[in-house]
């Protein structure tokens, strides 16, 4: 334990001294972070393999590292995750836990930086409790930390990670992600918003700046002009992530007189946004694409009309969300503890909880009922089909998931106070995607209007008609 | 792009606005107390928190919506009666005359603390009440649709400068500012109190501060992480306009206005930028700022 305790201090030590590197010696810095991470990474791992899960002992507990937004503007959509974690936990331990295991979660803040996530990675993956990592909601967290999920050979999967660069390499064998990506999510707004809206000649862009920001952008623009060539973007915007105030962005859109307005403004950013556009008209002069709009859809009076979808099929109302008991369930326990119906990152996430028992529960069937080995678990989540709250992740050979898309339009029903989606449809996720080591944005390019017209239509997603 | 001119001048003012109320608490406080509060922009957020607390403690109560108005001044008021006495006699009074790094140290310090308490008290959701906005309705001015709210802003900037310039030159408190600005040992050596002109000008700093939160709330909301980007934008303006002065922040304000609104205009890729491109502009032609000078400070 002693050696243990040392060697983990040693690495920690090691991971600090890279900026004394760069400093010191006259080596380029990525080799010496390389050198440094290497060998830290190689402690950690040694320690790993001398201790007792290795041998397959049955824990206390199933230690779960957790990592989202607690803190800052990301908060509104991190937290509502870490609540649904603490339910979705607390249920399973209700039941038993996980081969007779309780479950525990340590929770890590990524506002803390790239840096700060990665130094907390390593703590947790450096005690053999924490077998698995549910990592994380940031698309640059998740890239940060794929590289040290690999180097560590933790199960490290992905609750939201939308980023399509995250796996793209095919060689991925302990980062797994049981989501769409930004391929998927944002053709499906293309498709449905041709489908709604097929004079479309303008269309205006408000995005977070940063990764996926622009990746979004890309993509819809992309698949738009496949589908309709003779579509302009007449103007692009990418406010700083975190800003409060849109005045300025809302009159530059509203000067452009575009047909859509497309957003994949996110959290208390397009709380802002709405908040700020409504009164200035721009929901009714544009038509309005709201990619993340269903995480308002309880906190802000949104008009009727507008695209909103889950990135994935995480809509709590969704036919096959009402059809299923446990979801249904869920949904009020997250109401009555939270105060609100849980938004698609708590779905996101309970989905995430309810793959890993999926997978902790397949290795154990498959070893006879040992407990499983990191590998083992990593092993089980490869090409798992899992039953969630929503419908079914798929996990390809790439380790990338396929996971339905739904999209709608916001509309008032007397259920609920609040607006909800209606004229829905759900896309097969594999419908999509690429091919695995396929370049997406070439994919996209390739896709004809009659693409489009095989997929199903705006209202076709109904109770009884799936 | 020509029916864009009107839409761009009155962002730019609508922005300076907001911008100007962030900056223009730091910049007096300077001028008379000489320190760097790095901790303003927490000042800024809780003047915000106050505010939406009350506005929706209004709303909650169903109480007449105008109430929201006055709700907003008396929120800055309460902040500054609370905290400028207690942070200056606590903590800024020790920093007086002592270097640059020890007071960006304390109040940076403070900064992290004030920030951590909203946070604890507050949450990490954001809060919104938007009556103050929604009662005053909207105008279409060069076709395109403003809030009434945000002109209501662009007038309470210009009353602010006003306000404030009125106060120094023909109030004995103003003059009382100017002497202790001027030769802080004389005015002592003469019989002003000068530990009660800090805490006064201390105090109004914070009010200004907590002011820009509560009149930005009924547009913005209020959401942690919100102090910290107003102090960098408040450190760029105060910067142009020339440490301590008061029509400097003005103007200053609407040069970083102008820059943000063309950015996002012509070149959306520099919204981020312009404010500090416009900076380095300025100070690399005028090192003290528009309005600054080497010798002697003014307020």
């Amino acid at each position: 334990m002693a050696f243990k305790n040392i060697s983990l201090a040693f690495a920690r030590c090691l991971s600090s001294l890279q900026p004394r590197f760069r400093l010191n010696w006259e080596l380029p810095h990525a080799n010496l972070r390389v050198v440094v991470d290497g060998l830290a990474g190689a402690l950690v791992i040694g320690v790993v393999a001398a201790t007792p899960v290795a041998a397959q002992d049955k824990p206390n507990s199933v230690g779960l590292g957790v990592f989202t937004f607690t803190s800052g503007p990301a908060a509104a959509y991190g937290m509502p995750g870490k609540n649904a974690a603490d339910l979705v936990i607390d249920e399973i331990n209700a039941k038993g836990g996980i081969g007779g295991v309780p479950v525990t979660a340590t929770f890590v803040d990524e506002a803390q930086g790239a840096q700060g996530v990665i130094a907390e990675y390593r703590r947790l993956a450096g005690d053999t409790k924490n077998q698995v990592m549910v990592a994380a909601l940031s698309s640059a967290t998740c890239l940060a930390l794929a590289p040290i999920a690999e180097q560590l050979e933790v199960p490290t999967v992905g609750w939201n990670c939308d980023t399509h660069q995250l796996l793209m390499d095919g060689k991925s064998k302990y980062v797994f992600r049981p989501n769409g990506n930004t391929v998927p999510e944002f053709i499906a707004y293309a498709i449905y918003l041709l489908d709604r809206k097929p004079d479309v000649k303008t269309v205006a862009i408000i995005n977070p700046d940063y990764a996926f920001g622009h990746d979004a952008a890309k993509i819809f623009t992309a698949a738009l002009k496949a589908l309709k060539p003779d579509i302009e973007i007449v103007a692009e915007l990418y406010p700083k992530l975190g800003s409060p105030n849109y005045q300025t962005e809302i009159s530059r859109l509203t000067t452009a007189r575009p047909d859509v307005v497309f957003s994949n403004l996110w959290g208390a950013d397009l709380e802002n946004f709405v908040r700020q556009a409504t009164p200035r008209g721009l929901f009714t002069s544009s038509q309005v694409v709201l990619a993340l709009g269903e995480t308002v859809l309880q906190r802000v009076p949104l008009p009727d009309g507008v695209i909103v979808g889950v990135l994935g099929d995480g809509w709590w109302m969704s036919p096959d969300a009402e059809a299923n008991p446990e979801t249904v369930k869920f949904a009020e326990a997250y109401k009555s503890r939270f105060g609100e119906y849980p938004v698609f990152p708590s779905i996101k996430m309970a989905n995430a909880l309810i793959y890993v028992k999926a997978a902790y529960d397949a290795a154990m069937q498959k070893n006879g009922g040992k407990w499983p080995t990191r590998a083992e678990l990593a092993a089980a989540m490869k090409g798992s089909k899992v039953a969630t709250l929503t419908g079914i992740t798929q996990t390809r050979a790439d380790n990338d998931g396929l996971v339905d898309q739904i999209v709608g339009v916001t509309v008032k029903t007397s259920a609920q106070p609040f607006p909800v989606i209606g004229d829905m449809v759900r896309y097969k996720g594999d419908s999509l995607m690429p091919q695995a080591g396929q370049d997406p944005l070439a994919w996209i390019s390739t896709l004809k209007p009659e693409f489009a017209k095989s997929l199903p239509k705006p209202g076709s997603y109904k109770i009884g008609e799936r | 792009m020509s029916n864009a001119i009107i839409p761009l001048l009155l962002d730019s003012l609508a922005s300076a606005a907001l911008i100007f109320f962030a900056a223009v608490g730091l910049t007096l406080v300077f001028s008379v107390l000489r320190v760097l509060n790095v901790a303003h922009g927490s000042l800024y957020s809780i003047g915000g928190y106050a505010a939406a607390s009350a506005c929706l403690f209004i709303a909650s109560q169903q109480l007449n919506p105008y109430l929201s108005f006055a709700a907003l001044l008396l929120s800055a008021v309460f902040v500054a009666a609370i905290f400028g006495p207690l942070i200056e006699r606590s903590l800024v009074r020790w920093t007086y005359g002592k270097s640059e790094a020890v007071q960006i140290l304390i109040t940076f310090g403070l900064f992290l603390i004030l920030e951590d308490l909203q946070r604890l008290i507050f949450g990490v959701q954001s809060l919104y009440e938007d009556a103050p906005m929604r009662l005053l309705g909207t105008s279409s001015i060069g076709g395109v649709v403003y809030l009434n709210y945000q002109i209501l802003l662009v007038g309470m900037a210009v009353l602010v400068v006003v306000g404030l310039r009125l106060l120094i030159n023909h109030t004995r408190l103003g003059r009382l500012f100017t002497a202790v600005v001027t030769d802080r040992e004389m005015a002592q050596s003469i019989g002003i109190d000068t530990n009660r002109i800090f805490i006064l000008a201390f105090s109004l700093g914070v009010f200004l501060a907590a002011l820009g939160g509560a009149l930005s709330t009924p547009t913005s909301g209020i959401a942690p992480g919100l102090g910290a980007d107003t102090m960098v934008l408040a450190f760029a303006v105060a910067a142009i306009g020339g440490l301590g002065q008061i029509e400097g922040a003005a103007v200053a304000s609407l040069i970083v206005g102008l820059a943000r609104v063309l950015a996002i205009y012509l070149a959306p890729s520099l919204d981020a930028v312009a404010p500090y491109a416009a900076m380095l502009v300025v100070l690399l032609i005028r090192p003290y700022g528009l309005f600054g000078s080497v010798t002697a400070r003014r307020i």
